[in-house]
C-alpha cells in the first residue's frame, strides 16, 4: 500500500511540476478572450520568417550534432578501450564546458575572437573582421555548441563501451585485426547508444536558447524566449515553442521505437573489467598529442583567456560586489534543487526500474521529454500556471525555480536510479521481504544504502544542472532572487569585458569545487559519469 | 531490521530530510505577502544593471529598505520587465519601475497599471518629461545622437542624413523593433505624420542602411570604421569616447528649422496594487533627487541631468544646450504600438 501511496504521488508531482505547466499553456494559446482562436498558429504557419528560423535552429543541431559525435565518437573509444596516455585526464578536460552554462564558452571565445578579443590584436582589421564575422553567426554557435556537448557523445561512448560483452569482441580479435574488429563487431553494437547520445545532443542543441542569442544567429528557441520575454505575447510565444515541441516529441517516440531498450540501460556487462585494449604503441604519443591539441584549441585556450583577462584582484573584488549574493543564492537554491531532485528522481527510477505501473513508459519518455524542452518552453509554462493571486506562495517566491529545476532535470537522478538500481540483484530486496522488511523498511535500509554512491553522484550532477540552468529561471525569477548565471547575464549589458571574464571564472568555479569535493571524498570507486550515463 | 556499516543511517536519513525542509522554508517564507509590512521595496528595472544597481544599494544604505530588484537583459531591449508588469497585472509583485525610457512608463499608465505620484523631488524637472498627473517622471537622460568615424567629410546634421546618397551603405542603425530606436522612429512618426515617415524609412532602406541588433553595436561598428555614422542613444557615445574609441558626437538637427533631437529619459512610476507602496514612495523620491542624477552623469553611462545646476559629464552637452525635439511622450506611446505591425514587415520578422 505504502509502495503504491508514494510511488502515485511521485508521478502526480512530476505532472505537477512538468506536464500540467505545459498542458495549461498550451490551452492559454488558443484561448483569445474566452473563445477558442487559432490565430498565433495560423500567422505562425504563414509567416514566411518562423520557417526560415526553423531552418537555422535545424542546421545548427544537425551540424552541432554530426561534428560532436564525429568527433565524440573517436575520442571515446580512445578513452574506453586504449591504452593512449592521459586517457583518464582528458575525459574530465573534455568534460569542462558541460559543466558551465555554455553562453560561458561563448563569452570566452569572443574574448579570443571577438572584435577585440586577445586573437583578433594580432590581425590586419579586415581579417579580425571576418573572424568575428565568422564567430557570430552559425560556424560560432555550432563551434560553441560542439565544445560544449562534445562530452556528452565523449561520456555515453564510453559507458556503452562497457556495456559490451568482451566475449564478442575477443572471438573477432581471433580472426582479424582490431580496425576491422572495431567496424564490424565494436560500431554496431555501440550504434544505438551513439544514435541517442547525437539524438540528445540534436535535442539539447534545439532547445538551447543562451548561445545563439549571445551571437546573435536567430533560431526558434531565441524567437520563443523574444515573443515571450520582449513582447510577453503568451500565445505567439507558445505557437513559437510548438515547432521545438514537436520535433522534441517527434525525435523521442523514434527513440523510443527503435532504441530504447537497448539504450535504457548502460550499467557495465559481465566482464567488461576484463574487455580487452586496444595497444596503440608508438602511435599513443601521437594519439595523445592529437586529442591534447583538441583539448588545447576547444576547452583550455579560450578558458585560459578567460582567466588572463580578469587577472585583478580588483577585478574579483567587483564581482564579489556585483554578484556575491546571487552566487550564494545560486548554490541554496541548486543545492534544495538537487536534493528535491535525488529524491523525486529515485522514487521514479525505481517506479521505472521496477516497472511497477503499467505506464512506466510514458513516465520514463516524460522525463526525457522535458529534459529535451527549451527552458524558455518550460519557464512560460510554469507562469501560465502560477501567475494568480491564489498560487502566490509558489510564483512570487524561489519555489518557482525549484519546480522548474525539478521538471527540466528530473531525467537525470531518475535515469541514475535506473542505472544504479539495475546493478542491485533483486535478490537482496526479496530477501529483506521474506525476513519480514516492509516496502519502506526494504527501501530505507537496503536499497538506498546499497545505492548510496549512485545517488550521491546524481545529486552532484543535479547540482550542477540546477547550477548552470538560465533558460527557466531568467523567465520565472522573483524579485531579488535572481541567480549567478542570470545575474551575469543581466550584467553583459554594458558591463565590463573584465567584469563578465571574472564572472565566468566564479562560476566555473563553484562548479567545480563540490565536484572535486565529492570526487576527493569517495575517490570516485565506481562511480563516475561514464557509467552514469 | 537493522542498518549498520556503510549504510545510510536513520540520522543521516534524517538530517537530509530536515535540510531539505529547512531550505524550501527558507524560500518559501520570503512570500510577498509575508513581507508586505518589512522593510522592503521591489523594484523592476530596465536600466542597465550595471548603472542602476549601485544607485538602489545607495537607496538601501541610507534608508535601510531592502531592494528586490528584477533587471532587464540585453535581448529584451527594455522590455521584458515592462510586459512582465502588464502579465502580472492582477497579481502585482512590483512597488516601482524604473524605466530606462518614458514611453514604456507611458503604455503602462495606458493599460492601468501605475497610479498617479508626484515627487517632492520632481520639482525643477521640466515639464515636458513629466506626466501632468504624475503617472510617471523622468530623470537623468539620454539624448539620440549620432557617433561619426573620427575625422570623416562631410559629417551627417540631420536624421535626413539616412537618406543621402552620399552616405549609401555607410550608415547603420539598431533593429528597429526594440529599444530606444522604436521611441525614436515612433516620435518621427508623430511629428512627419503617416506618409511621410514611411516614405523616409522605405528611403533609408533603399540607401542601404545597415541593421545592428543594439546601439552598443551601433557605436562600435562606426568607431571601427565600418560604417560612417550611426544613430545611438548618448551614453554609448560617451562611453566609447571614454574607451578612447575613434568617435565624434552630433546632435541632429539642431538648426533654427531642425526638428531638434530626441532626449530620452529614465521614468519613474509607482504600480498599482503595489505590496510596498510607502517604501517605493520612497525610492521614487530617491530616484528623482539631484544627488541621483549626479550619480548617472558621472558614472559611466554619462546620463544628462535634468535637474538644472547639477555636475554634467564632458563628453556630453548640458539639457540647456540641447535643442530637444517637440514631441508628447503620451502620443509617441500610442504611435509606437500603432506601428509595431508596419516596423515588424519593416524589418522582415
Amino acid at each position: 500500500m505504502a509502495k503504491r501511496v508514494i510511488l502515485f504521488l511521485a508521478v502526480f508531482i512530476l505532472i505537477i511540476v512538468g506536464f500540467l505547466p505545459l498542458v495549461v499553456m498550451l490551452v492559454r494559446s488558443i484561448m483569445v478572450e474566452g473563445h477558442v482562436s487559432l490565430a498565433a498558429y495560423r500567422e505562425l504557419l504563414n509567416s514566411g520568417r518562423e520557417w526560415r528560423l526553423l531552418g537555422h535552429s535545424f542546421a545548427l543541431s544537425f551540424l552541432t550534432a554530426m561534428f560532436a559525435t564525429l568527433v565524440g565518437l573517436p575520442l571515446g573509444i580512445l578513452f574506453g578501450r586504449t591504452d593512449m596516455p592521459f586517457r583518464r585526464l582528458f575525459p574530465v578536460l573534455f568534460t569542462f564546458p558541460l559543466l558551465i552554462p555554455p553562453y560561458v564558452t561563448a563569452v570566452s571565445w569572443v574574448s579570443l575572437l571577438g572584435r577585440d578579443g586577445f586573437l583578433s590584436r594580432t590581425l590586419t582589421p579586415d581579417a579580425a573582421k571576418v573572424v568575428s564575422a565568422w564567430l557570430f553567426g552559425l560556424p560560432g554557435c555550432v563551434m560553441v555548441l560542439f565544445s560544449a556537448f562534445l562530452p556528452i557523445i565523449i561520456l555515453l561512448t564510453m559507458a556503452y563501451l562497457k556495456t559490451i560483452d568482451p566475449s564478442v569482441e575477443e572471438a573477432g580479435r581471433l580472426v582479424f585485426g582490431w580496425p576491422q574488429v572495431l567496424m564490424k563487431i565494436t560500431l554496431p553494437l555501440l550504434l544505438p547508444g551513439i544514435l541517442f547520445a547525437t539524438l540528445l545532443v540534436f535535442l539539447l542543441t534545439l532547445g538551447e536558447y543562451g548561445v545563439p542569442s549571445f551571437l546573435r544567429y536567430h533560431v526558434f528557441a531565441v524567437e520563443s524566449f523574444t515573443q515571450f520575454s520582449a513582447f510577453y505575447d503568451f500565445n505567439a510565444a507558445t505557437a513559437a515553442a510548438t515547432p521545438l515541441l514537436g520535433v522534441t516529441f517527434f525525435a523521442l517516440v523514434l527513440e523510443r521505437f527503435f532504441l530504447h531498450e537497448k539504450t535504457l540501460h548502460i550499467e557495465p556487462g559481465p566482464g567488461s573489467k576484463y574487455a580487452l585494449v586496444i595497444r596503440l604503441g608508438a602511435m599513443g604519443k601521437w594519439f595523445a598529442a592529437l586529442t591534447g591539441l583538441l583539448c588545447l584549441l576547444v576547452v583550455v585556450l579560450p578558458f585560459l583567456v578567460l582567466l588572463l583577462r580578469s587577472l585583478s584582484i580588483n577585478v574579483y573584488k567587483e564581482a564579489f560586489l556585483r554578484a556575491g549574493d546571487s552566487l550564494l543564492r545560486s548554490i541554496l537554491y541548486a543545492a534544495i534543487g538537487a536534493s528535491a531532485l535525488i529524491i523525486l528522481g529515485f522514487f521514479l527510477g525505481y517506479l521505472v526500474q521496477t516497472r511497477a505501473f503499467r505506464f512506466w513508459r510514458a513516465i520514463d519518455s516524460l522525463t526525457i521529454f522535458l529534459f529535451a524542452l527549451s527552458g524558455a518552453v518550460m519557464g512560460i509554462g510554469l507562469i501560465s500556471l502560477w501567475n494568480r493571486p491564489i498560487t502566490n506562495f509558489v510564483y512570487g517566491t524561489p519555489i518557482i525555480i525549484i519546480l522548474g529545476y525539478l521538471a527540466r532535470y528530473i531525467v537525470i537522478p531518475h535515469r541514475v536510479t535506473v542505472s544504479i538500481l539495475g546493478q542491485i540483484p533483486p535478490s537482496m530486496e526479496e530477501a529483506a521481504k521474506v525476513a519480514g522488511a516492509s516496502w519502506l523498511q526494504r527501501v530505507g535500509l537496503v536499497v538506498i544504502p546499497l545505492a548510496k554512491r549512485g545517488l550521491v553522484a546524481g545529486w552532484l550532477i543535479s547540482y550542477i544542472f540546477c547550477l548552470r540552468d538560465m533558460g527557466i529561471t531568467m523567465l520565472v525569477y522573483p524579485p531579488g532572487h535572481d541567480t549567478f548565471p542570470v545575474r551575469i547575464f543581466t550584467l553583459m549589458a554594458n558591463g565590463s569585458p573584465e567584469l563578465i571574464a571574472a564572472l565566468c571564472v566564479l562560476m566555473a568555479g563553484i562548479t567545480l569545487v563540490p565536484l572535486g569535493v565529492g570526487g576527493m571524498l569517495y575517490k570516485l570507486k565506481g562511480i563516475s559519469l561514464t557509467r552514469i550515463g | 531490521m537493522e542498518c549498520r556499516g556503510r549504510g545510510f543511517s536513520r540520522k543521516a536519513a534524517l538530517i537530509f530530510l530536515v535540510s531539505i525542509s529547512l531550505g524550501i522554508l527558507t524560500v518559501s517564507c520570503d512570500s510577498p505577502k509575508r513581507d508586505a509590512k518589512a522593510k522592503t521595496v521591489v523594484v523592476y528595472v530596465s536600466e542597465d544593471q550595471v548603472f542602476s544597481e549601485p544607485i538602489l544599494k545607495d537607496f538601501e544604505k541610507g534608508t535601510g529598505i531592502r531592494v528586490k530588484a528584477v533587471y532587464d537583459t540585453e535581448e529584451t531591449k527594455g522590455t521584458g520587465v515592462m510586459n512582465r508588469l502588464i502579465a502580472e497585472k492582477d497579481n502585482p509583485q512590483a512597488d516601482v519601475y524604473w524605466a530606462n525610457e518614458p514611453i514604456r512608463a507611458e503604455v503602462l499608465k495606458q493599460k492601468g497599471i501605475s497610479v498617479p505620484y508626484v515627487s517632492p523631488n520632481a520639482k525643477g524637472i521640466p515639464e515636458i518629461f513629466k506626466d501632468p498627473k504624475g503617472y510617471w517622471t523622468g530623470f537623468s537622460a539620454r539624448a539620440r545622437v549620432f557617433v561619426v568615424h573620427k575625422g570623416f567629410k562631410p559629417k551627417p546634421r540631420s536624421i535626413r542624413a539616412y537618406v543621402d546618397p552620399r552616405f549609401r551603405g555607410k550608415t547603420v542603425i539598431a533593429n528597429p523593433l526594440f529599444g530606444t530606436t522604436t521611441t525614436h522612429i515612433a516620435a518621427l512618426f508623430t511629428l512627419w505624420g503617416e506618409d511621410r515617415a514611411k516614405a523616409f524609412m522605405e528611403a533609408m532602406k533603399l540607401n542601404k542602411v545597415k541593421l545592428s541588433t543594439s546601439n552598443g553595436e551601433s557605436a562600435d561598428l562606426v568607431a571601427s570604421g565600418e560604417f560612417v555614422f550611426g544613430l545611438v542613444d548618448s551614453d554609448d557615445a560617451a562611453n566609447r569616447i571614454r574607451q578612447g574609441r575613434p568617435i565624434e558626437i552630433v546632435y541632429p538637427d539642431q538648426g533654427e528649422n531642425g526638428i531638434g533631437c530626441l532626449i530620452v529619459p529614465n521614468a519613474v512610476m509607482l504600480i498599482k496594487g503595489a505590496p510596498h507602496p510607502d517604501n517605493g514612495k520612497k525610492l521614487i523620491d530617491f530616484l528623482l533627487s539631484k544627488e541621483t542624477e549626479r550619480k548617472l552623469a558621472i558614472a559611466a553611462c554619462a546620463q544628462i541631468p535634468l535637474h538644472s545646476a547639477v555636475e554634467t559629464p564632458s563628453e556630453v552637452k548640458r539639457i540647456e544646450q540641447i535643442k530637444a525635439m517637440a514631441i508628447s511622450y503620451a502620443k509617441v506611446a500610442r504611435k509606437l504600438q500603432e506601428i509595431q505591425p508596419f516596423l515588424k514587415q519593416w524589418v522582415g520578422y
